[in-house]
């Protein structure tokens, strides 16, 4: 049987997903949840140098919540802030072959882009502390639109 | 014995249940406690009213405003007989459930909760159970405690008795029926303590209304909540029955039209009970729809309903049982639980597998069910949930379990 949603790419990466656990005295750690299912996700990140040391996401989600969750954070491990923050949702969901969710599935789009939504008030509320100008504003607005 | 309930006649009064999702599959409606398909009868209702009655109520004095007036109050005289309530004065309409717990948690709780006060709820009642006493007794700066639910499914009645000794509980409020586990609740055993200790007590009848007789009177409660349309009725119309001598001490909720007796600048008298709760024009042609529902349910028998629905609900839990890699919540001893069958399938998602099994034309509820603080106690993210009424039969139960063979093989379980 195959399902457009169900592939095996997302559900093995479900099954298996990287950087899953926390760790300790992060410099970024941030919660949020979907209302509607229950998907649940905390994400921690170390800073140095404006780079993303490294990142540690924990909680519980559905497939599609914990494969998009998984995969953002190899996309963005290693990466500098100033581009972590610009990542569009497009490339999380193209990694997974789930754009059509955009179109398609308003609910569950809301599972794919959870931990994205983190990661930008994540980034926002590190931003915001250090630089105190309003200059990220934009961050939390897209964190709120996002789906 | 109760005659049996014929499924396939019902049936053919649900339209919603002739078509077809997804790829052309037969609908499979298993998702009855959050709310329930309409009949012709209740559809038909509100096209008439609107085609043929149509104006507002309690006011003009021409044909249609009299024949509008009439139906409104029709429902209420229904309801009064559906419950066995003594005095129709003592029904309100509201939107819904959780409208009727606002109301009294506002218009009942500002006056009589304090601080340090205790207002005691349990670990399984919807959020609508929950939230306004948390806002209550924040406001208050009373406390909000709660009866736990042991690992069968059931309320430990017996923690009551601890937080009525210290003298500080104001009202018990209480779910008839567990939405998520379909426990239905002892109450006798908790009104019996309540009034020995002369506390008052509010009853969440949401899931208990629609599935069995339910006698207000005999209940012997202060408060009972409950919604038309997880009773075959519409959307948006909620009731709220009050005892008399507690009603008449109530200040208002909303303030506006229809709840006046005369205004002033400065000062108002309130109108009559229950008219003094149901401020500005209310929700009228559904509450019309809804007295077309309980006729509906009075024709069939609650009795037989509840008959039905132990049957269906049986024969689900056994069938179910016997699936691999399944976990069902709640009591196994079917005289103490309604047609509600909480399940997590192997480690799945229940977002996922109801997104799978949807595709196979069967709707299940997956998430919390708005009953965070038991998912806790259940120590899950969330649930699946198939839920039964008068119209679901063996077969979509074996479509259901059909349908998680489904979930396995994607899942390679």
């Amino acid at each position: 049987m195959s399902d457009p949603l169900y592939t095996e790419i997302i559900i093995d990466e479900a099954k298996h997903p990287h950087n899953h656990g926390t760790m300790d005295s992060p410099d970024i750690s941030q919660h949020d949840a979907n209302p509607m299912c229950g998907d649940s996700i905390t994400l921690q990140m170390k800073i140095k140098n404006n780079v993303i040391e490294d990142i540690m996401w924990s909680g519980k989600g559905c497939t599609i919540c914990t494969a998009c969750t998984s995969v953002l954070t190899q996309l963005i491990k290693g990466k500098d802030i100033d581009n972590a923050r610009g990542l569009p949702k497009e490339t999380i969901l193209g990694e997974l072959g789930l754009e059509h969710l955009i179109q398609q599935s308003p609910i569950r789009i809301k599972c794919a882009l959870l931990s994205l939504k983190v990661l930008k008030m994540g980034l926002y509320s590190y931003l915001a502390d250090k630089l105190k100008d309003g200059g990220v504003d934009n961050l939390k607005e897209e964190a709120a639109s996002l789906y | 014995m109760q005659a049996a309930i014929s499924v396939e006649k019902i049936r053919e009064d649900f339209p919603i249940l002739k078509r077809t999702v997804r790829d052309n599959k037969p609908l499979v409606y298993l998702d009855n406690a959050s709310t329930t398909q309409k009949p012709n009868q209740v559809i038909d209702a509100i096209n008439d009213y609107y085609r043929n009655h149509n104006a507002n109520i309690h006011r003009a004095v021409y044909a249609l405003a009299e024949e509008a007036t009439e139906a409104y109050e029709a429902t209420r005289d229904k309801i009064a007989k559906f419950l066995n309530i003594k005095s129709r004065e003592e029904i309100i309409f509201v939107r819904g459930t959780t409208e009727a717990i606002n109301l009294v948690a506002y218009a009942w709780g500002r006056d009589n909760v304090k601080e340090g006060d205790i207002v005691v709820t349990t670990e399984y009642e919807h959020h609508s159970n929950i939230v306004p006493w948390q806002l209550l007794t924040q406001e208050k700066k009373a406390k909000l405690e709660y009866i736990c639910v042991d690992d069968d499914g059931n309320l430990m009645i017996e923690q009551l008795d601890t937080y009525l000794a210290t003298g500080k509980v104001r009202l018990v409020t209480f779910s008839l029926m567990s939405n998520v586990l379909g426990t239905i609740t002892d109450a006798e055993k908790i009104v019996s303590k309540c009034r020995a200790a002369g506390v008052p007590i509010l009853i969440d009848g949401a899931q208990a209304v629609p599935h069995m007789t339910v006698d207000i009177q005999g209940l012997d409660c202060d408060f009972f909540a409950f919604s038309a349309h997880k009773m075959l009725g519409p959307t948006g119309i909620g009731v709220l029955w009050v005892r008399k001598s507690i009603l008449e001490t109530m200040r208002p909720f909303h303030g506006g039209g229809d709840m006046i007796r005369e205004v002033h600048k400065y000062e108002t008298t309130w109108n009559d009970l229950p008219y003094k709760f149901e401020a500005g024009t209310p929700n009228i042609a559904d509450v019309v729809a809804f007295g077309a529902a309980i006729d509906y349910l009075e024709n069939i028998g609650m009795d037989t309903i509840r008959q039905h629905e132990v049957d269906i609900t049986k024969y689900a839990l056994e069938k179910m049982s016997k699936v691999k890699g399944i976990t069902i919540y709640g009591t196994k001893d079917i005289s103490k639980r309604g047609g509600v069958i909480s399940f997590n399938f192997h480690d799945v998602h229940p977002h996922d597998v109801a997104h799978i099994i949807d595709r196979e034309g069967v709707a299940i509820r997956s998430g919390h069910h708005c009953a965070q603080v038991l998912m806790e106690r259940l120590n899950v993210a969330a649930t699946n949930r198939a839920s039964f009424y008068i119209y679901n039969t063996r077969e979509d139960v074996d479509a259901l379990v059909r349908s998680l063979e489904k979930v396995a093989e994607l899942f390679k379980l």
